[in-house]
């Protein structure tokens, strides 16, 4: 019995054998592991910010380095200024006092030097050097410390750049954005960084990286920040300068009490309408201690800046002295011309491109009353500087003599100084052709200084974004003098439509957080009427972004992220632009051959010429053309990369060409294109480097020429009457966002009452309030602007239909197609209807009847 | 931000907050556990079981299914009942108390460990005052069904297959998993509670994260 017990066991346990016996009986498991450290990162706002910093900066070394040496500057900066003022002995320098050597009469340098301890001495005997030397310590601390913590936190970007991205820091350099982004894409796959969504987009990585700039972007557009002023004589102007800039950051978005409670997250009751006047006075007189606290530490803010300014500067002025006379992009220029969602580097790239044209263009304006003391100056200095020189020559002891060294170095920075105002003799003056150029690569501009160009007041707009040098850095130094009043004064006052703009403009997107509505670059939310959008958007006047920014920045996001799907409507607005853009080009190759040589003449000749002309060409090419526009309406990114290719193709190749040949080559382009597009966007992200920077080359290209193009159908829709009545651009100066448009037709209604506003784009804020014509234009971009709405909308659709009319007459029937499907008067409507309630600022309506804006966008 | 983060409302009368705060916390928290793990030598481990136990509502009607762990009950009943506490009895009142889910990260020296939350359940409370004892039967018929809606909404959140922290080898079970307990393995959790929502933050979080940004500037 048991042995036979025992033999079942035996048997039983022989047919089970792969099951292991006992508790092990279970299921097995076995663990992932958190094998990569990428998973799910904490603040992928900040991971992200400090990805593209160090990609920015060329790898960890690089910035390691600049890091250190800039730590060693500060020391150096405030050592030196110190040993200056204390220890050496000017009057052994100036030789006022001789020194008694033994042994030879030479002086040197160490005997200009004061002993240790006297030097000690008087350095602590010093006050206010104790206290410089004091506040640049704890100064040098805290930069230290964040140095130490930086470093910290960049190796670990470092590690994810070479185990999570594979890029080796000394190929970073070689790597574009793009590149580096398609591979966060990439992984976020497999090690889910964001743990929102399985995939990430190129949009959310923008919008976490950009999320306050876009904020600025948006402020500035809407002329909320107050940067213009009016000082007695100096006219109208812009303050912006880093200062204010870091101070606005610091109220709005990280300070303490600032409106986000985190990185990612607006504080939920700014979200809400209900106690906003409570809000804005919470947020006044917080303004108010900052001010407070600005003003109090304006002292050590000046030293410190005129330190800085002295010790970077210097050098460069002696060694350049010019360069006072160049110019650069304005603090105020660059967020005015920045899109929304356009990293640093595309920025710069884009501003360095129109830089030589802006600053060719700023020359057309020398005064000629100023040239010719200048000539004169510059003969008389001129003759003193040869003299002395050919005496040196003759002779160098006449250098020993006192001030000829130091007199031969000031007349010649006087000369230089001089020269930098006396125009090339071979200069030509065409303003507007030049204009046209800037417009190509800066993409904004407001609407009147076209045909204006010429004109002083455009240049001295222009300038505002476009300054001197000299007068930035001025800026700079009296920046911390200034910054505490504009706080105080101006920006206080500004606190209940800062708290309702960050309420409407704030939306919720899933995976990235609290983020300015604009940015989501949405035709139908933030479109403007007068640019392109007609009859998509929805917005009211206060929701539309001016300038046309939410539809340039569309294009230029979509044409800088060619795989980057946006949503349907989207899709269709980019791709019908691209169309008609795609048909105008291929129409006219010369725009490209301007594009990309220097000679603006044929671009202008052409846009000047109209697309009327254009249209006329293209008339005849259109069964050419068509094969190739489902391309662009069945999958966006890939017709605008194949338009790019083509275009910049198109360009080069017929810079030889005639323009018969050029017809010829556009005809020959799509199939190579095509070819060109595959071979490079393709799904593999693994690209030579070059091939992604040839692409970026066209993009900007693309880039310009979709910019030119909104501008001119802009033009053509709403501003072609701004050239003709000068006078009438005068008006539209003046009012701060909304321009008035002739009313009545030709003149055959001369009542005021019939103008209405445009909504518009440069604001500029004269305290001399308009009489008459604009109903009224309040100074300042604030939300409650504006005509009553009753008064206005009848003459705005009449008006609008008008104009229809006339532009359609003067294209020619089914030659172009200026609006798209829906009759304008839906637009308009819209407008119209949005304009119930223009004063935006919802007292007690529209945060009950809508809720409050921060609908979550998935 | 990376971390999802759900908010359920109630509102209930004083009486049964508890109950009604312990059903949804321990819904959340059966869906969020998993039976100890064993490793075993070759880098493998098996799951040990969870039971699951009924409990009853004394004020609501309802019941619930809670992991049978009463280690787990004792400490989330502690948690509620300090909320309680803090909540005041009888009166009115909103308060909010919140189930953090978290994992943990090592970091190089000179800082301290980061715990990074995945997933945040925001319970919003609402106490209401009754005049009469048929309202109340009303109410704990009415929050009765309320509760069921939102364990439904609770198992539906948790049915999308939405990140999870990865399963941890045996060193770093302890970043993941609440291992203290004996029998029942959550993951890392945290129950938090404010009353009234308060306009800012508290001194403190203002304080670091000042610091904190400075440094990061």
């Amino acid at each position: 019995m048991a042995a036979h017990f025992d033999t079942e066991y035996q048997r039983l346990e022989a047919s089970y054998s792969d099951s292991p016996p006992g508790e092990e009986n279970l299921l097995v498991h076995i663990p992932d592991g958190n094998k990569s450290p990428w998973h799910h990162i904490e603040n992928l706002d900040l991971f992200f910010q400090r990805v593209y910093n160090l990609h920015q900066k060329n790898g960890f070394t690089c910035m390691l380095l600049g890091e250190v040496f800039e730590l060693v500057q500060l020391l150096f900066v405030v050592g030196f200024t110190v040993f200056l003022a204390n220890c050496v002995d000017y009057d052994i320098l100036f030789a006022n006092k001789f020194v008694n050597h033994t042994d030879s009469s030479k002086v040197t340098l160490p005997d200009a030097f004061l002993p240790v301890d006297v030097c000690g001495a008087s350095i602590r005997d010093n006050v206010a050097v104790m206290f410089v030397l004091m506040i640049s310590g704890v100064f040098w601390l805290h930069r230290l410390i964040k140095f130490i913590y930086n470093v910290c936190c960049y190796w670990e970007i470092r590690s994810f750049y070479t185990n999570a991205l594979k890029m080796s820091m000394a190929e970073l350099p070689y790597f574009t954005w793009q590149e580096v982004q398609a591979r966060i894409v990439e992984i976020q796959k497999e090690h889910q960084i964001c743990i929102h969504k399985k995939e990430l987009t190129e949009l959310d990585i923008y919008h976490r990286i950009l999320r306050f700039k876009n904020y600025m972007v948006a402020m500035v557009n809407k002329s909320l920040l107050p940067v213009r002023f009016r000082p007695p004589l100096l006219g109208e102007s812009v303050f912006y300068t880093r200062g204010l800039k870091y101070n606005f950051e610091l109220i709005f978005f990280w300070g303490p009490g600032s409106l986000f409670e985190s990185e990612w997250s607006l504080k939920p009751q700014y979200k809400r309408g209900g106690n906003r006047l409570e809000l804005a006075d919470k947020l006044a007189s917080r303004i108010l201690w900052i001010g407070i606290a600005n003003l109090l530490l304006c002292p050590v803010v000046l030293v410190w800046q005129i330190l800085y300014a002295f010790f970077s500067y210097t050098e460069v002025i002696k060694r350049e002295p010019g360069s006072l006379g160049a110019r650069c992009w304005s603090l105020y220029g660059r967020c005015y011309l920045r899109h929304f969602n356009e990293l640093d580097h595309e920025l710069m790239s884009r501003l360095s491109k129109g830089y030589k044209a802006s600053s060719r263009y700023m020359n057309c304006f020398l005064s000629p009353l100023l040239t010719v003391v200048a000539k004169n100056v510059a003969f008389f200095a001129g003759s003193l500087l040869a003299v002395l020189i050919a005496l040196t020559i003759y002779d160098e002891d006449v250098l020993a003599v006192e001030h000829v060294l130091s007199s031969i170095t000031l007349l010649g920075v006087c000369i230089t100084v001089c020269r930098s105002f006396i125009p090339d003799k071979h200069l030509v003056y065409c303003p507007e052709q030049l204009l046209r150029l800037i417009l190509a690569h800066i993409h904004y501009m407001p609407d009147h200084w076209q045909g204006n160009a010429h004109r002083y007041e455009t240049r001295d707009q222009f300038s505002q974004l476009f300054q001197y040098k000299a007068v930035f850095i001025l800026e700079e130094l009296t920046s911390p003098l200034v910054t505490p009043f504009i706080l105080i004064f101006s920006l206080r006052r500004k606190s209940l439509e800062i708290i309702d703009f960050f309420r409407n403009f704030t939306v919720e997107v899933v995976g990235v957080g609290d983020t300015c509505s604009f940015a989501q670059m949405d035709i139908r939310q933030h479109g403007h009427p007068a640019w392109m959008s007609e009859g998509k958007t929805e917005a009211s006047i206060y929701q539309q972004a001016e300038d046309g920014k939410t539809e340039l920045s569309l294009m230029h996001f979509a044409i800088t992220n060619p795989q980057w799907q946006p949503p349907t409507e989207t899709t269709h607005f980019i791709s019908q632009l691209k169309e008609r853009v795609q048909r105008e080009t291929t129409g006219d190759r010369q725009t490209l051959t301007s594009l990309s040589g220097s000679e603006p003449r044929s671009l202008i000749a052409n846009f000047l010429a109209g697309p009327p002309s254009l249209a006329s060409l293209h008339l005849g090419r259109d069964g050419s053309l068509t094969d190739h526009g489902p391309v662009g309406v069945n999958d966006g990114a890939s017709a605008l990369r194949s338009l790019s290719v083509s275009s910049t193709r198109g360009s080069c190749s017929s810079a030889h060409r005639s323009a018969g040949h050029a017809s010829f080559a556009s005809r020959a382009m799509p199939g190579s294109s095509t070819d060109a597009r595959t071979a490079s966007s393709g799904s593999s992200v693994w690209e030579g480097q070059l091939t992604s920077l040839v692409l970026s080359e066209y993009a900007s290209t693309e880039m310009s020429i979709h910019a030119l193009y909104i501008h001119e159908l802009h033009k053509q829709q709403s501003g072609g009457e701004l050239s003709r009545h000068t006078w009438h651009r005068q008006d539209s100066d003046d009012s701060s966002d909304s321009v008035t448009e002739e009313g009545g037709s030709g003149g055959g209604n001369p009542n005021p009452r019939n103008l209405i506003p445009r909504s518009h784009t440069f604001p500029i804020s004269t305290p001399i309030s308009t009489p008459g014509p604009i109903p009224s234009s309040n100074s300042g971009p604030n939300p409650d602007r504006g005509p009553t709405p009753g008064q206005e909308v009848t003459p705005l659709q009449s008006n609008s239909q008008r104009r229809y009319g006339g532009n359609t007459d003067s294209v020619g029937p089914g030659g172009r197609v200026v609006r798209s499907e829906r009759v304008p008067m839906g637009g308009w409507a819209e407008q119209g209807r949005g304009g119930r309630h223009p004063d935006t600022v919802p007292e007690e309506g529209s945060e009950d009847d809508m809720p409050p804006n921060t609908h979550k966008v998935t | 931000m990376n971390c999802r983060s759900e908010v359920l409302e109630v509102s209930v009368e004083g009486r049964q907050v508890d109950e009604a705060m312990l059903a949804l916390l321990h819904t959340i928290l059966l869906h969020r556990s998993t039976g100890k793990f064993h490793y075993k030598k070759e880098g493998t481990y098996s799951i040990g079981t969870v039971g699951t136990q009924d409990i009853d509502c004394d004020y609501i009607d309802f019941s619930f299914v809670r992991v049978s762990s009463d280690e787990l009950d004792r400490v989330i009943r502690k948690a509620v009942g300090e909320f309680k506490d803090a909540m005041g009895n009888g009166t009115d009142g909103m308060g909010q108390i919140s189930l953090e889910f978290y994992q943990k990260k090592k970091s190089r020296w000179p800082f301290s460990d980061e715990c990074i939350p995945w997933e945040v359940w925001s319970i919003k409370v609402n106490v209401v005052n009754l005049a009469n004892e048929q309202e109340r039967q009303i109410c704990r018929e009415k929050v009765g069904e309320k509760l069921g809606e939102k364990v439904i909404n609770i198992v539906e959140v948790i049915n999308q297959h939405e990140y999870l922290p990865k399963m941890p080898t045996q060193s770093e079970v302890d970043n993941v998993f609440d291992t203290s307990l004996k029998d029942v393995q959550p993951y890392l959790y945290k129950i938090t509670f404010q009353i009234t929502d308060t306009l800012g933050t508290s001194v403190s979080t203002t304080m670091r994260r000042l610091i904190k940004d400075t440094l990061a500037l």
